[in-house]
């Protein structure tokens, strides 16, 4: 698609014992774009995200990242190759400081310019909290820190599920609000979201899933809302 | 008279540092990987007869040999986690429970068969017959003060890699979340292979002390888990500074019941054990 291609899911098929939670996917983002998964509850979002990061069970399919396959690599390779997920529930390590989460994510990633100073100006209400334990933080910079720990990595590639999850709207719109910055530095972006506006707003592309299948695909200015209803409830 | 029971105390505050460096690699492990390794105190055992045959065979003096044994047990630790245990971990405490009992039989059968039933012990020398003379007839083995000094060494050490190293940070993260600590590219495989490897280095200096303080055999290992557990739950699980406190606190309770009978001694530090179980269930420092 995109000549600058990152990622290429291609007839991807994720299965949890018998069942089929993906049912071969097809999805592409590339390098500076920003691509929305959207999707109801248990439509497959996570399970697509993971099977990308290499932590799905059972995967079939093909997996490309910058033209060279990944599935069935280690996590820690692939991340070192230059992609993170943010993962949905933000996850931090509750009994680690603010600045212990974050250092993770700089020793597992890439080591590019993307440093603490950069995080610093980007999160200016974490430095003041980095001696503090991360389960002691607000879910709203709980999510600042599992994203800042995503960008220490350096990564080419941004996996981010459900950032918005469980937040209050002011706090989104100051997480959503940092997305373009990231896209600027020529990141790709995969946001997986159940809120449809929120992440179409920000999206060049998207795709909706239902029940494991893309349903539709393209771009945010094109589908009008009730295609979209009708593509994510499946009514 | 009051002399005699200082005495006792500061020789079971002593004994504290052996019983520490018992206990700091099985609360790592523990508090690490949430199971308790049955075959901790084997190994410990093993190590002690691995110094006995370097020392009498090769006639390496016991200190060298501890520094040699270091490497190997490290190595041991994180074969052990990577290539057996963690086939088990995690998806049934009971499976891994029963894989390290396990290991304890075959470990103490196997000495059994190569060195029979007999005490051993490994000869300090002159380091085990000095002491330091405190006047009113209190007296302290020097081997017995080294000993303690490096208890506190090594729980210092131990809390610094925790704490202040990147290794550090990466073992307490998979101890707080293993799932997320994959997601992100952090391999919780591999840092639990690491956690054991340094729990097995403690294991190393442990039988550095201990082959020369007492006498082993191959059946020494159960009593060595029992006190290395009751040292983790008196101090709390993960804590190493709770860990000292926890192996003075049995250490004394040994030494002072000793005193009225030495029959008590043994049992005193299970009933301090217990009563601390029941009153404070979270021990004395709890981390976690
Ligand atoms: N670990 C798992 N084991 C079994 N089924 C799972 C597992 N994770 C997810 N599923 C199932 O797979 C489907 C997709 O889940 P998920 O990817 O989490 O959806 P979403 O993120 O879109 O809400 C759901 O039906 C869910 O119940
Ligand atoms: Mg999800």
């Amino acid at each position: 698609m995109a000549t600058n291609e990152l990622l290429s899911v291609e007839g991807v098929s994720v299965f949890y014992d018998k069942f089929r939670a993906l049912d071969r996917i097809d999805i592409n983002v590339g390098a500076g774009e920003i691509v929305s998964i959207i999707g109801a509850n248990g439509a497959g979002k996570s399970t697509l995200l993971k099977a990308i990061i290499g932590q799905a069970g059972r995967v079939e399919g093909r997996i490309q990242f910058e033209g060279e396959n990944i599935l069935g690599r280690a996590t820690a390779d692939i991340v070192a190759a230059g992609m993170m997920l943010v993962p949905e529930g933000r996850r931090l390590f509750p009994s680690l400081t603010v600045e212990e989460n974050l250092r993770l994510g700089w020793a597992v990633g890439r080591k590019g310019e993307f440093g603490f100073a950069e995080l610093w100006r980007l999160f200016p209400a974490l430095e003041e909290r980095k001696r503090q334990k991360a389960g002691s933080l607000s879910g709203g910079q709980q999510q600042m820190v599992a994203l800042g720990r995503a960008l220490l990595a350096n990564p080419k590639l941004l996996l981010c599920d459900e950032i918005s999850l469980g937040l209050a709207p002011l706090v989104v719109n100051e997480l959503y609000a940092l997305i373009p910055r990231v896209k600027e530095r020529g990141i790709g972006i995969l946001i997986v979201e159940q809120d449809i506006e929120r992440s179409l707003a920000v999206a060049d592309r998207f795709y909706c899933l239902l029940e494991g299948r893309v349903s539709l695909a393209g771009h945010p200015r094109e589908a009008t809302r009730e295609m979209v209803m009708k593509h994510y409830f499946g009514l | 008279m009051a002399g005699v029971w200082i005495n006792q105390i500061l020789q079971g505050i002593l004994l504290g540092g052996l019983y520490t460096m018992f206990a700091t690699g099985l609360s790592l492990s523990a508090g690490v990987m949430r199971f308790v390794n049955i075959a901790h105190g084997d190994f410990i055992v093993l190590a002690c007869f691995l110094l006995l045959i370097l020392t009498t065979s090769l006639g390496l003096n016991p200190i060298v040999a501890t520094l040699v044994i270091l490497p190997v047990a490290f190595a041991v630790g994180f074969g052990l986690q990577r290539f057996l245990l963690q086939r088990v971990v995690g998806e049934n405490v009971l499976l891994v429970i029963l894989v390290t009992f396990g290991l304890s039989i075959i470990i103490e059968n196997g000495l059994l068969e190569g060195f029979g039933a007999d005490p051993q012990k490994v000869a300090g020398g002159w380091m085990e017959t000095a002491t330091i003379g405190l006047g009113g007839g209190i007296n302290m083995g020097l081997f017995q003060v080294v000993t303690f000094v490096a208890a506190v060494a090594v729980v210092a050490a131990l809390d610094l890699v925790l704490y202040r190293t990147g290794i550090g940070a990466k073992i307490r993260a998979v101890s707080d979340d293993v799932a997320a600590a994959d997601l992100i590219g952090l391999s919780s495989v591999r840092i639990y292979a690491v956690a054991m490897g340094i729990s097995f280095v403690t294991i190393g200096i442990a039988a550095g002390f201990m082959s020369i303080w007492t006498d082993f055999d191959p059946a020494s290992g159960p009593t060595r888990l029992l006190i290395a557990f009751e040292v983790i739950v008196l101090g709390g699980l993960g804590s190493m500074w709770g860990s000292l406190m926890g192996g003075i606190v049995l250490g004394v309770a040994q030494s002072v019941g000793a005193q009225f009978d030495i029959a008590w001694q043994m049992l005193a530090g299970h009933l301090v054990f217990l009563i601390v179980l029941a009153v404070r269930p979270q021990g004395l420092f709890p981390k976690y």
